[in-house]
């Protein structure tokens, strides 16, 4: 297990509860005040790694999808071309390229994946990959390559399938449900304010959401490369997606690999939407225009 | 005695075809030298063959050297990254020409020599989130080797321009300002024969007073423009006529206005991937009147020739380029098949072409090219060029001296691919031929063997 799992499930304990505590009153009953700093757990709190027999069973996964080997194919070509430098001949990110990029490339052969629209856990859909290919990775070398067309596009990403055993054993997980958006009033940014205290998010993303928070030196990926949380106050641009539905559907699967936990057991629609709003609020222009 | 010569060259030739018959073998390509060590990304994906553009890098170029992900200011690179490549090429050229004038009549002569074909140095890449830059610098060298194809002229800037990107309206306007390449249907600096250029972009009739030629890079202003993927492009340059030996009196000396459009469409259908079409032209003005200064002794009378004053041209002439371009590519963007049609028109009036000529000067030309990469690393290259004049700015002229007709045929392996270095060997063959003004037709054959590095 690597190193920041205990210490974020420490932090999340007791952020869990404070948000359950929440949903009992107004949510103007929050505090304003931000937790402390990655607190210890909290003896009171139920313990929630015991096992609870009214849990429903985890779903199994999806069957796997069979590979169209042409598109494959022809998507190896493709891979070869314009992909290898840094993803590698093997794709397990280790291309000639990849030592000197931050972050490091995708590691395609553990077939985990930050983006996409299916639970934590589970294999991406066609549609996320391609997502990804064709709006690049913003605050990474990983650039569009829509200029490619969306044929070659997806001949990439049924090959990029060939790279890892999983995605012959299981199928890529169900999308998430898109709860229609609450308005973006000061009263939901206040409310996403109050999710944001009561789920902790401050310890990775910092008290004005800089991506500064105290527990940023224990942050790793799955790889062991360390990480920065991303910083609302800077850039428009995020990872998944720049817009309102990206950053939400990132509320409710996570981000693979990463410290960032999927909330989708833990946030309700509406918290989502509201924390959606609140997010958005921190950037610094934004704050300027209002 | 010949058994032994033939056996090396047999022996030669086999290894240079084994050593070609290697890239079939290994697709794998790396870097490319400047923005390899900027972006991460091999040189392949912006590279068709370099240095020749694909899709990728021609957006990748017309955006301003920038990926816009948020990485592309010079603030946002590692302080170790310096944006800088050199160029040249090395290697054996044989050069054999028919018909040259000799005192004893017309000989055939023979040349073969190792050498080199000059030097770039270039560095290139972004000033800010929306400013880009481009340095080529050129040094004159002596003595390179080679008797066609070398750099031994004056040093020089070759290239250097500033861009500023996406003024007011994303992508649609982008301005440069500098010595620029212009915008033409196959940019003559990512050529990828080393032997021959593209001689519609040279070509003048007899006699012209006109030095403008699109194929050299122009000191004026650019403004262009491209849909999100670069798809639809236009190019808008105003430019002073490159080495113009009198300049005009106006506020822009010389002006030559050239422009481009381009539309492609991605068809995507498994054989023809996409299909490029375009137009392209040039307005140019030259002065055809000048005032003079004639060099007095004390007594009065004339030291030497009179000499023109830069900046006193006036009574101009037109001088037109226009045309239309066809590109086909086939198989897959990865290893693509491309086939390129330009026809070119020009036009000049009666004043430009010397004291003899009357009436306008006419000439008409096409050139083909195909190139395969077979992978990466392996790639065919073939072109055929045609130039004829089809009116003579002097009826007592014959019309058709001076038509060129040239093939070329090239095959480039690239051996050496790091994001830190580029080495291929290239065979290259150019027959070329020019019709004299008596009629005969001298013929230049050029055979070149040449390591082509970049780093």
């Amino acid at each position: 297990m690597s190193g920041w799992k205990p210490a974020l499930l420490a932090a999340m304990l007791p952020a869990a509860f404070a948000l359950a505590q929440s949903r009992a009153g107004p949510a103007g009953a929050v505090p304003a005040a931000p937790a402390p700093a990655a607190p210890a757990p909290d003896a009171t709190a139920p313990d929630a790694t015991a096992p609870d027999a009214t849990a429903p069973e985890p779903k199994p996964p999806n069957p796997p999808r069979p590979l169209d080997e042409s598109r494959a194919s022809r998507g190896k070509a493709i891979f070869e071309r314009f992909c290898i430098s840094c993803h590698g001949e093997r794709g397990d990110g280790r291309g000639y390229s990849a030592q000197w990029l931050d972050p490091r490339p995708r590691d395609f052969t553990r077939a985990i994946f930050k983006c996409r629209s299916t639970p934590s856990g589970t294999l991406p859909l066609d549609d996320d990959l391609l997502r990804t290919l064709r709006e690049g990775l913003y605050h990474t070398n990983m650039p569009s390559w829509a200029v490619l067309g969306d044929r070659n596009l997806r001949d990439v990403a049924e090959y990029l399938k060939t790279f890892s055993p999983r995605w012959k054993e299981e199928g890529p997980g169900d999308a998430i449900a898109y709860a229609p958006e609450s308005p973006d009033d000061a009263d939901s940014r206040k409310k996403g304010q109050s999710v944001w205290n009561a789920l902790a998010c401050f310890n990775c993303h910092g008290q004005a959401g800089k991506g500064d928070g105290p527990s940023v030196p224990t942050l790793f990926d799955d790889w062991g490369n360390h990480l920065v949380p991303f910083d609302f106050t800077s850039s428009p641009h995020r990872k998944c997606g720049n817009g309102d539905k990206d950053l939400y559907r990132t509320f409710l699967t996570g981000l693979n690999g990463t410290p960032m936990p999927s909330y989708a057991d833990t946030l309700s629609p509406e918290e989502a939407w509201h924390l959606v709003h609140f997010l958005n609020s921190l950037r610094v222009d934004d704050a300027r225009r209002r | 005695m010949r058994r032994t010569v033939g056996l090396t060259l047999a022996a030669l030739f086999t290894g240079t075809l084994a050593f070609f018959s290697i890239g079939l073998f290994s697709p794998v390509a790396h870097g490319v030298p400047l923005f390899a060590r900027k972006t991460g990304l091999a040189c392949s994906a912006c590279h068709e063959v370099w240095p020749r553009l694909n899709d990728f890098g021609q957006s990748f170029r017309d955006r301003g050297y920038r990926i816009k992900r948020d990485r592309d200011a010079p603030v946002e690179q590692d302080p170790a990254y310096w944006p800088l490549a050199l160029r040249t090429t090395a290697g054996y050229q044989f050069l054999r020409q028919s018909l040259v004038q000799t005192d004893a009549g017309p000989i055939t002569t023979n040349t073969g020599t190792f050498g080199f074909t000059g030097l770039d140095v270039w560095a290139a890449g972004t000033l800010g989130e929306r400013l880009s830059f481009a340095i080529t610098y050129t040094p004159g060298l002596v003595g390179s080797g080679f008797q066609l194809g070398n750099n031994a002229g004056s040093s020089d800037l070759e290239t250097a321009w500033i861009g500023i990107h996406d003024i007011g309206v994303q992508d649609w306007v982008n301005v440069r300002v500098g010595k620029h390449a212009l915008d033409l249907p196959i940019d003559e600096h990512r050529q990828i024969t080393l032997t021959s250029g593209y001689n519609l972009y040279h070509f003048h009739p007899s006699n012209s007073a006109v030095t403008f030629s699109p194929g050299n890079n122009q000191a004026g202003i650019e403004l262009y423009g491209h849909s999100e993927l670069s798809r639809v492009r236009y190019s808008v340059s105003l430019v002073n006529e490159r080495d113009a030996p009198i300049f005009s009196s106006n506020v822009v000396s010389n002006p030559v206005v050239w422009a481009h459009v381009t539309g492609q469409r991605i068809l995507e259908n498994g054989v023809l991937v996409s299909v490029k079409g375009g137009l392209f032209g040039s307005l140019g003005w030259h002065p055809t009147s000048v005032s003079l200064l004639t060099p007095a002794n004390p007594d009065g009378s004339a030291a030497g020739p009179a000499a023109p004053i830069q900046g006193s041209g006036s009574h101009h002439a037109k001088h037109v380029n226009y045309g239309a371009e066809g590109h086909l590519q086939f198989l897959s963007n990865a290893n693509p098949l491309t086939l390129t049609g330009v026809v070119w028109g020009n036009w000049q009036e009666a004043a430009l072409g010397g004291a003899t000529a009357i009436r306008e000067a006419r000439w008409s030309g096409a050139f083909a090219e195909g190139v395969y990469t077979y992978n990466p690393r392996l790639s065919l290259i073939a072109r055929y060029e045609r130039i004829r004049t089809t009116q003579a700015g002097d009826p007592a002229q014959r019309q058709s001296a001076g038509d060129l007709t040239s093939v070329t045929g090239a095959i480039r392996h690239t051996f050496e691919l790091t994001s830190r270095a580029e080495a291929a060997l290239q065979l290259e063959l150019t027959r070329s031929s020019s019709e004299a003004a008596d009629g005969s037709l001298p013929s230049t054959y050029i055979g070149l063997l040449a390591l082509d590095f970049t780093m």
